[in-house]
């Protein structure tokens, strides 16, 4: 709680409370360097949108659990530097290149936002620390459809197109379908919205046949049986979704999701992303972050440091061809 | 000087027109309104539409009277002091820049009075700190360069 | 009566001692956030989330929902005062607010705007709390082709707004327009005038354009009237004694304003995505419509006032609807509400209400209270905040240009949004000076990329036949009643005469 409430407060504020609660110096942490990291510096933790949000969320509760179990020796400072889908707050990191004690979550954006606007960073940039979990999109008709399953959909696809709504076009919500639909082998029209609310209720009104959306927010909907989760595309089904099957299971892979890890600053030096690496082992492995998972509906894909530069870039270049084959970014 | 203000519109039109001409698809690729659509029929009718509101200024054959040029001078130093406020802000940060800004600002308008304006330039951020940083946790323009203070 | 049963378990459980301090707090801390120009209902909500975590969910929910409507009810403060808009369901409340106020009339316009807020919120949860599952059924039924014909009929509006001068209303609107079309393309993906700037990819935000259209586009105006000049200075008249309560005619000439307000506030709030700022501004030109007087509106009718402050009420009490019942946030405000919802582990969706009933009815009741509150606040406040005008203007102009920005820059942190402020601000004199209308373009700012995008939705979905606008039934009906509005309209105006926005800028500009 100590961190929420740091973050809520103002600079000034938060100086002093984050003074007050700083942890006992010393070894606390997994303490594989004998330098890093110093009690005395403040760690600087961007946060790159506003308070509320899932960015905002995920970080708060990555430094409660470091606060928790006193993992991070020094004080932890969150900022939150929205502004321009993220560019602001990464470009704020990217600046810092070379320092250990710049840091940042990421998400869907840290891959998109860059291939919409002329940012100085790409997101292999970065020190990558790890990939801690996956946003992953449920397939969903209207629950009075007369379609029951995947197969169904597939097989009514292939006669006649239908449409499938999702949130923007530079967004996982378009390439998770395209990939799908490409390996299942029908077509579809693509219909574009600004929220999930949006697209929601055009289902619900029946003027689409489909969407994808995130479960977390449709849960409820598909609890009351207003609507019927069809397929699912991480790669281990949420307890709230049981019995839905994964594009994978059908053998419809498509290895595409929204990436929320850790990343520090570029260039950092490689005893902080050691020590970083090591400490999210401790931090995933805690009851908080299970919790957190299975709050927010996250799929917990875990992979450390350069396997994680690896995964953004072929996250980048997968968004990218999609993107480009349909002339959304040139 | 409506026919300028017209004329500076048509400019702009032209200008928007143009990159939805140049830059935007009238239909997308399978056949649907495509991004440049609605652009190029805003852009062309607000072209149409400036340059008959210009020819009808001209037939009316008076150039509309405006206030008289005291009216003009205030407004004209106002509109520069915010513009340059606008830039301190970027440059300085929010803190800086209101201090200044007021500074300069009250003592051009409100002459004579130096305790007084250097009050309010000072209880003004400092208000606005205090209600949107430690009340809101809002943010404050950052300063792009920051001054030794 | 299940509902009285219900409702009456939510009281017990909204009115603990705690309970009430936490909304009173949220009230006076949302009436603050709402005052400031730039900070609506959801920038306030987002800001101060945060300080419910760890509170018990009721104490918290009580509390945010305070701060949501405090808001509604602090935003139009300044509308009236300042010409400055707290937020963009409040741009409608300066067309008359704002003539009210230089008539002398500040004290009778912040009565009467708290007084149609308490109507309008109040309307609005008597009809949550009898016809929540009907009107669940509205917010279910619109999609795309609907959202079209909805922005059709606000485009109606444009008409009420566009002046005496045709071709000048005609190009202030084709500039909203243009400046709606800014951003990502939602269909393609493609960027629209964005210059590879990564704060345009949203596209251009509508308060920095009305606060400086209106705010600062009014203190150039002012300064260019010497206003800074003379003795007192002060912008608006206000008499303390005789001036504050408003006077009989102003209750009688607008009894009926409130009840078609709050019915089309509620209504237009209760279908996601249209929100307060449209509800208001069609109820504006509603009452417009209406009126036996149009010609007063823009000059300091007393109804145009009222109209948009009693729908832009009821629109927010109808947002809940959508979030109650079907766990879909309607607006930005209710999204955030809906995070809190989410953070506490609980499920929005249609069974929301049978599984938490104790929150969802204490929710309900406490805006009742909250409404209650506001007005006794409000009320209690008025002669507080016109010590505002009382500042001379040579001291208080430059303190507005410092608030306008300084709020503009925190709600998205966007450098860009406080320079489009500024630029708003200088466009905004030369339009107002030479008889443009600077309504006609931030109503095109809000309903242009609307239709855009629900039009092109709707032709994919229909691949490309416009027949889908009659083959569904809620398309059938907005179709209907948008076809007998512009039958009627041209009769109604044909009576009425000059215009909303453009009427003192008339005599002041060529």
């Amino acid at each position: 709680m100590i961190s929420l409430t740091n973050g809520y407060g103002s600079r000034l504020r938060n100086g002093i409370l984050a003074a007050a609660v700083a942890l006992p110096v010393g070894f606390a942490g997994p303490a594989l360097a004998q330098d890093y990291p110093s009690a005395d510096e403040t760690l600087d933790w961007t946060i790159a949108f506003g308070p509320g949000g899932g960015n905002d969320i995920m970080a708060r509760s990555i430094i409660e659990i470091l606060d928790k179990y006193d993992l991070y020796p020094g004080d932890v400072k969150p900022e939150n530097r929205a502004g321009g889908s993220g560019a602001v707050g990464w470009g704020y990191l990217y600046a810092q290149s070379g320092n250990p004690y710049g840091i940042s979550t990421t998400s869907g954006s840290f891959v998109t936002t860059p291939l919409q606007a002329d940012t100085p960073w790409q997101p292999e940039d970065f020190t990558p620390v790890a990939l801690l979990a996956t946003d992953d999109l449920v397939l969903v008709v209207n629950g009075n459809s007369d379609i029951q399953n995947i197969e169904e959909f597939i097989a009514k696809a292939k006669e006649t197109p239908m449409n499938i709504g999702g949130t923007g076009t530079v967004n996982v919500d378009f390439i998770v379908p395209t990939l799908f639909a490409q390996k299942a082998g029908f077509e579809f029209d693509y219909v574009s919205f600004n929220s999930m609310s949006e697209q929601t209720t055009a289902l619900l009104s029946n003027a689409l046949d489909a969407m994808v959306g995130n479960p977390g927010e449709i849960l409820g909907l598909i609890e009351s049986g207003d609507l019927r989760p069809l397929v699912f595309s991480g790669q281990n089904v949420p307890a709230a979704l049981e019995g839905v099957p994964t594009m994978g299971s059908l053998g419809y892979d498509i290895g595409v999701s929204m990436p929320r890890g850790l990343i520090l600053a570029p260039n950092a030096p490689q005893e902080a992303q050691d020590w970083w690496i090591e400490t999210m082992k401790t931090v995933v492995e805690t009851p908080e972050w299970g919790e957190y998972i299975s709050s927010n509906t996250l799929t917990p894909t875990v992979i450390y440091g350069e396997d994680f530069r690896t995964f953004l870039t072929n996250t980048k270049n997968g968004f990218q061809e999609v993107l480009k084959s349909v002339g959304a970014i040139k | 000087m409506r026919i300028a203000f017209l004329v500076a519109l048509l400019a702009a039109a032209v200008f928007y027109s143009y990159t939805a001409f140049a830059d935007l698809g009238f239909m997308t690729r399978t056949g649907r309104l495509g991004p440049g659509f609605f652009p190029r029929v805003i852009g062309v009718s607000a072209i149409l539409i400036t340059l008959w509101a210009i020819l009808d200024e001209l037939r009316s054959g008076r150039i509309s009277r405006d206030g008289d040029a005291r009216a003009w001078a205030d407004v004209a130093m106002l509109m520069a002091l915010a513009v340059g406020y606008a830039l301190l802000i970027r440059l300085f940060g929010g803190m800086v820049a209101t201090f200044v800004f007021l500074a300069v600002t009250l003592s051009i308008l409100n002459r004579g009075q130096l305790v007084k304006n250097m009050m309010v330039a000072t209880l003004v951020p400092a208000f606005v700190y205090l209600l949107f940083d430690w009340l809101l946790n809002a943010n404050m323009p950052p300063a792009l360069i920051e001054l030794p203070i | 009566m299940d509902i009285f049963a219900d409702l009456m378990m939510g009281l017990s459980v909204a009115i603990t001692p705690i309970n009430i301090v936490y909304l009173l707090i949220g009230a006076l801390v949302g009436m603050i956030v709402g005052v400031i120009p730039g900070f609506g209902p959801s920038a306030g909500l987002a800001i101060l989330l945060p300080v419910t975590f760890g509170m018990d969910p009721i104490g918290a929910i009580m509390m945010l929902a305070a701060i949501y409507y405090g808001a509604m009810y602090g935003g139009t403060i300044t509308s009236i005062l300042l010409n400055t808009p707290g937020e963009s369901a409040t741009v409608a409340s300066t067309f008359d607010g704002f003539p009210l106020a230089k008539n002398g009339r500040a004290g009778p316009a912040l009565v009467m705007q708290a007084v149609a807020s308490f109507v309008g919120g109040t309307v609005g949860v008597i009809l949550i709390t009898i016809l929540a599952p009907m009107f669940s059924q509205v917010s279910r039924s619109f999609g795309p082709p609907e959202y079209f014909l909805l922005a059709m009929m606000g485009m109606l509006t444009l008409l009420v707004m566009i002046g005496t001068n045709w071709k000048l209303g005609v190009i202030s609107a084709l500039i909203g327009f243009a400046l709606g079309t800014v951003g990502v393309d939602l269909e393609t993906g493609q960027g629209r005038y964005t210059f590879g700037s990564a704060e345009l990819i949203g596209g251009i935000y509508f308060i920095p354009i009305a606060i400086g259209l209106f705010g600062l586009g009014e203190l150039f105006y002012a300064f260019y009237g010497g206003l800074h000049r003379t003795g007192t200075g002060a912008i608006v008249q206000y008499d303390k004694e005789e001036r504050f309560w408003p006077t009989a005619q102003d209750w009688i000439s607008t009894r009926l304003t409130m009840a078609r307000s709050s019915i089309l506030g509620f209504v237009v709030g209760v279908i996601p995505g249209a929100g307060a700022t449209i509800a208001s501004l069609m109820a504006y030109s509603t009452e417009r419509s209406v009126s036996k007087n149009p010609e007063n509106f823009g000059k300091g009718e007393m109804a145009g006032l009222v109209a948009p402050e009693t729908a832009n009420n009821a629109a927010s009490s109808g947002a809940m609807i959508p979030l109650l019942t079907l766990g879909i946030p309607g607006s930005a405000s209710t999204a955030v509400l809906l995070a809190a919802f989410l953070l506490w582990g609980m499920r929005p969706g249609p069974l929301f209400m049978e599984q938490n009933p104790e929150l969802a009815w204490g929710l309900i009741a406490s805006m009742y209270l909250g409404n209650m509150a506001l007005l006794a606040i409000s009320i209690f406040a008025i002669p507080l905040f016109v010590q505002i005008i009382k500042v001379p203007y040579r001291i208080l102009g430059p303190t507005v240009v410092v608030i306008c920005a300084l709020g503009t820059f925190s709600v998205n942190a966007s450098f860009i949004e406080m320079f489009l402020m500024f630029g708003a601000g200088i466009v905004g004199f030369f339009m107002r000076l030479y008889g443009f209308s600077p309504a006609a373009l931030v109503l095109a700012l809000v309903l242009g990329p609307l239709a855009e995008e629900a039009l092109r939705q709707t032709l994919t979905i229909s691949r490309g036949s416009f027949m889908i606008f009659i083959e569904r039934t809620p398309s059938l009906w907005i179709l209907g009643i948008t076809i007998a509005l512009v039958a009627f309209l041209p009769l109604l105006n044909r009576l009425g005469g000059k215009t909303a926005s453009s009427g003192d800028a008339e005599k002041a500009g060529s």
